[in-house]
């Protein structure tokens, strides 16, 4: 039981790491980004292309994936998104739910639908804690990569100037005009810092997971589910929602964890659709 | 004022004859054997996609809401199919019936717990909601897990059989949404449309409103999920609650036109007729429809009905009623 | 006299096929207050936001320090030196008092003085410094325009323009914010108050322009112009 509750934190930290870009593109930039599942599924793929061409540990692809999905996030809504969201946002939801089955069926067509995985050195190695209690070093390492982004992230966006034009953009767009904020480029910065997060999502779950071409939608739920419970643009929220999905996978077991989780979700968006930590 | 009252009541006249004659020839020719087989599967896809997104049209380009988790009244209804047909040995009725009856009272649960929320959150919701259905039906003995059922009717229904249940269920979807658009509730949700607040400070009972659309849509999806999956024969979990239902449903909507009578038809004739081209080049099919859905909302962000309509100032089916003055 | 820090040339400004500003043409001296007042929908604010770069013209030109800055856009205006603090003060509503200044000093120059801009910003409304951890949606109408005003200070201008910043306060706290405004000009700041309200505005102010239904009506030095001058300009008897 000790255990299980141990992976379900460490789990935690993936999850919410999973959901902290699409949680910041809806609480701060107004886009509900139906493809943010696949973005991380393909940053996955990148990473762990680039590491059997390269042979180079898993973590090293970051120098790549990280920079390449930010330009990608930043064309993307510079060229397209931008344009549909001045159409209202059932067309820029309807389009970005396009890209997401782009994506999934692309990735089926280049990389197959075999299953992929990356392994790294303490794959399997542990930490004894008691005779049957032990912390995996992997998803300890994953987790706590989670939660560094996430700070990181929390602090760029509250102490940069960039971080701040964003938010200050998206409260009101003259305004920040007049302060001097270029707003033509401010949605693609937040856009290409989303899946910047994508990208470093995509590592922390293909190391522990194996993951497929068409698992983007699976961690979308789970992303969304993350932001719902613990509240859209909320840091410290993503982490607890990422916790309590942990949680609940773990301890529903491989059948039903699934299935608890969603119901978790269902009532909590009946009863609470503002999140735990919204007022 | 009256000659004009007296003249479109010839011509809705006019247009019900029209129509009917039309509808008793697709009959006569599906029953005399004139169409091939392979004419009668397409047909038979475009009257069941048609009443997807007929349905799809009616909460998204009406009622206000935008769900991506119509697929669990696909594959719920195919359940209900196989487990009345297969476990209990009834009829094609009595499965059209139950797998209608099954989808409103889940369109009921769902619209107790979800209909409070709007947008992306109802968006994403549905579609939580219908995974979490296949989930459960993975690991459900009773439905015989992942492997999942067959549907075995004796006599099994011949294609031209099922293409006239097909028919019949489009018509009628297009009929009960006509009629429902047209009545005091469709009016309702034209002014919630428009505004929200406004249209529920003069009275308008929006919640009321969606949840008997949200019912109807639940109801008659099942119905054409129902004949849908007598003419596959078979169901499992992935295929029958998978998010490619609402992919296909989103994109005929989409380039036919959201919020429009006729698009939803246009649109069903064509995805499936584009569906065949794409046949041959297997594993591109969704990418295709992705990139010409998000080129059609960029350029024509009201579909080719609701452009031409905008373009020509015409309505087809109009649900407007007529001013009294 | 010394050139003019900003010359408006016969502009015209619409809003799709509405014509906002007709024809409008002004002079403000540097290192002067120069008001403009007319009534509602006489077209000030959309001059304003012309003038700014938040809004292209159709027509006319707008000069800058002798520079041409017609259609230059807001964001690169405030970098020269023109700022508008704009109507209804449009706070950054869900950040702190703190984060709204700091984004006053968000062109570079800006940056580099921003200390001794802050200090300088409390020192004119003590009230924010008390309530700078504060969301600033969170505040009354009179701090928030404290905010929108130290923000625009925050970019080291050399003009402002001030969007009908009394629309809506108390006396008392006009009072006071005509008073900080009139400190500023006199550490050299250039400023253009825009009102509907004719009397506190041209008592403030050297020079006044009238406008009426998108044309500027009248123009003089504000002590020279008669009460009942102003009064046929601004209703069009």
């Amino acid at each position: 039981m000790i255990q299980q509750i141990i992976y379900g934190i460490l789990y935690g930290g993936v999850f919410a790491l999973a959901a902290i870009g699409m949680s910041m593109m809806f609480g701060i930039v107004g886009l509900t980004n139906l493809a943010h599942g696949e973005f991380i599924i393909l940053a996955a793929f990148l990473s762990s292309v680039l590491c059997t061409a390269l042979g180079c540990s898993p973590f090293l692809t970051l120098i790549i994936t990280v920079p390449v999905m930010f330009i990608v996030g930043f064309i993307l809504q510079k060229v397209l998104i931008n344009y549909v969201m001045g159409k209202g946002a059932n067309a820029a939801l309807l389009v970005t739910f396009g890209l997401s089955f782009i994506l999934k069926d692309g990735m089926l067509q280049i990389f197959s639908a075999d299953s992929r995985r990356m392994v790294v050195a303490f794959q399997s190695a542990n930490i004894r804690i008691s005779d049957s209690v032990v912390i995996p070093v992997l998803y300890l390492v994953v987790c706590l990569i989670g939660v560094a982004v996430i700070v990181i992230l929390h602090l760029f966006m509250s102490k940069t100037y960039v971080g701040q034009s964003i938010r200050a953009t998206s409260d009101d767009k003259v305004a920040a005009q007049l302060v001097g904020v270029n707003i033509k480029n401010v949605t693609a910065v937040a856009m290409g810092i989303a899946l910047a997060t994508a990208a470093v999502s995509g590592l922390t779950l293909g190391m522990p997971w194996p993951f497929y071409a068409t698992s983007g939608s699976g961690y979308l739920l789970i992303a969304f589910g993350v932001v719902v419970l613990g509240g859209m643009g909320s840091m410290i929220g993503a982490l607890v929602g990422g916790v309590i999905f942990g949680l609940a996978q773990v301890l529903g077991g491989s059948n039903w964890g699934v299935f608890i989780s969603y119901i978790i979700l269902l009532i909590f968006l009946a009863v609470r659709p503002q999140g735990l930590f919204k007022k | 004022m009256i000659k004009n009252n007296a003249r479109s009541k010839t011509s809705t006249i006019i247009t019900i004859v029209v129509l009917a004659i039309i509808v008793a020839l697709i009959y006569v020719l599906a029953f005399t054997g004139v169409f091939s087989s392979n004419l009668m599967r397409i047909l038979l896809n475009i009257c069941l996609y048609a009443s997807f997104a007929v349905m799809w049209n009616l909460m998204a380009g009406y009622a206000g809401l935008t769900s991506l988790g119509n697929q669990a009244f696909i594959g719920l209804a195919g359940y209900a199919c196989a487990v009345m047909c297969t476990t209990y040995g009834f009829g094609i009725w009595v499965a059209m019936l139950v797998g209608g009856l099954v989808c409103a009272v889940l369109a009921v649960i769902l619209a107790f717990a979800l209909m409070r929320m709007r947008g992306m959150y109802f968006a994403v919701a549905t579609w939580v909601a219908a995974e979490a259905l296949k989930t459960a039906f993975q690991n459900w003995k009773f439905v015989k897990e992942g492997a999942g059922m067959t549907v075995k009717i004796k006599p099994y229904p011949t294609n031209a059989e099922i293409f006239a249940l097909a028919f019949g269920c489009f018509i009628v979807c297009m009929v009960v949404v006509y009629l429902l658009l047209k009545s005091k509730t469709g009016l309702g949700l034209k002014a919630m449309r428009d505004d929200a607040d406004a249209a529920s400070s003069i009275g308008v009972n929006i919640f009321g409103s969606r949840l008997l659309c949200y019912v109807v849509c639940g109801f008659l999806t099942g119905v054409a999920g129902v004949i849908m999956y007598i003419s596959k024969g078979s169901i499992f979990p992935g295929g029958g609650f998978a998010i490619d239902w609402t992919i296909k449903i989103v994109f005929i909507v989409i380039i036919g036109g959201i919020g429009t009578a006729a698009g939803p038809v246009l649109g069903a004739i064509i995805y499936t007729l584009l569906y065949e081209v794409l046949a041959q080049f297997a594993g591109f099919t969704n990418i295709v429809l992705g990139i010409v859905a998000i080129v059609v909302i960029v350029v024509l962000p009201k579909g080719i009905i609701g452009s031409l309509e905008n373009r020509f100032k015409f309505e087809i089916l109009s649900q407007r009623r007529k001013s009294l003055e | 006299m010394s050139e003019p820090i900003l010359k408006v040339e016969h502009i015209q400004a619409k809003y799709g096929d509405f014509i906002a500003v007709h024809d409008a043409s002004l002079d403000v001296p540097d290192k002067s207050i120069v008001s403009l007042i007319g009534a509602n929908g006489a077209g000030k604010s959309t001059l304003m936001d012309t003038i700014a770069g938040a809004h292209t013209p159709t027509a006319g030109k707008v000069f800058y320090k002798g520079e041409d800055i017609t259609g230059v856009p807001a964001h690169e205006l405030i970098k020269r030196g023109l700022a508008l603090v704009p109507q209804g003060s449009r706070c950054f509503v869900r950040m702190s008092v703190e984060d709204n200044l700091r984004m006053g000093s968000y062109p570079k120059a800006a940056r580099a003085k921003r200390a001794d801009n802050f200090e300088r910003v409390y020192n004119l409304f003590p009230v924010l410094k008390e309530k700078r951890k504060d969301a600033s949606g969170s505040l009354s109408g009179g701090q928030r325009q404290m905010v929108a005003i130290g923000r625009a200070m925050m970019s080291n201008p050399d003009l402002v323009l001030f969007d009908e910043i009394s629309l809506g306060l108390a006396p008392t706290i006009i009072k006071d914010i005509y008073a900080t405004i009139r400190q500023l000009n006199a550490e050299g700041l250039s400023v253009v108050l825009v009102e509907q309200d004719i009397h506190r505005s041209v008592k403030t102010s050297t020079y006044t322009h009238v406008m009426l239904k998108g044309r500027v009506a009248l123009s003089g030095l504000s002590k020279e112009l008669t009460e009942a001058e102003i009064k046929n300009a601004y209703f069009g008897i």
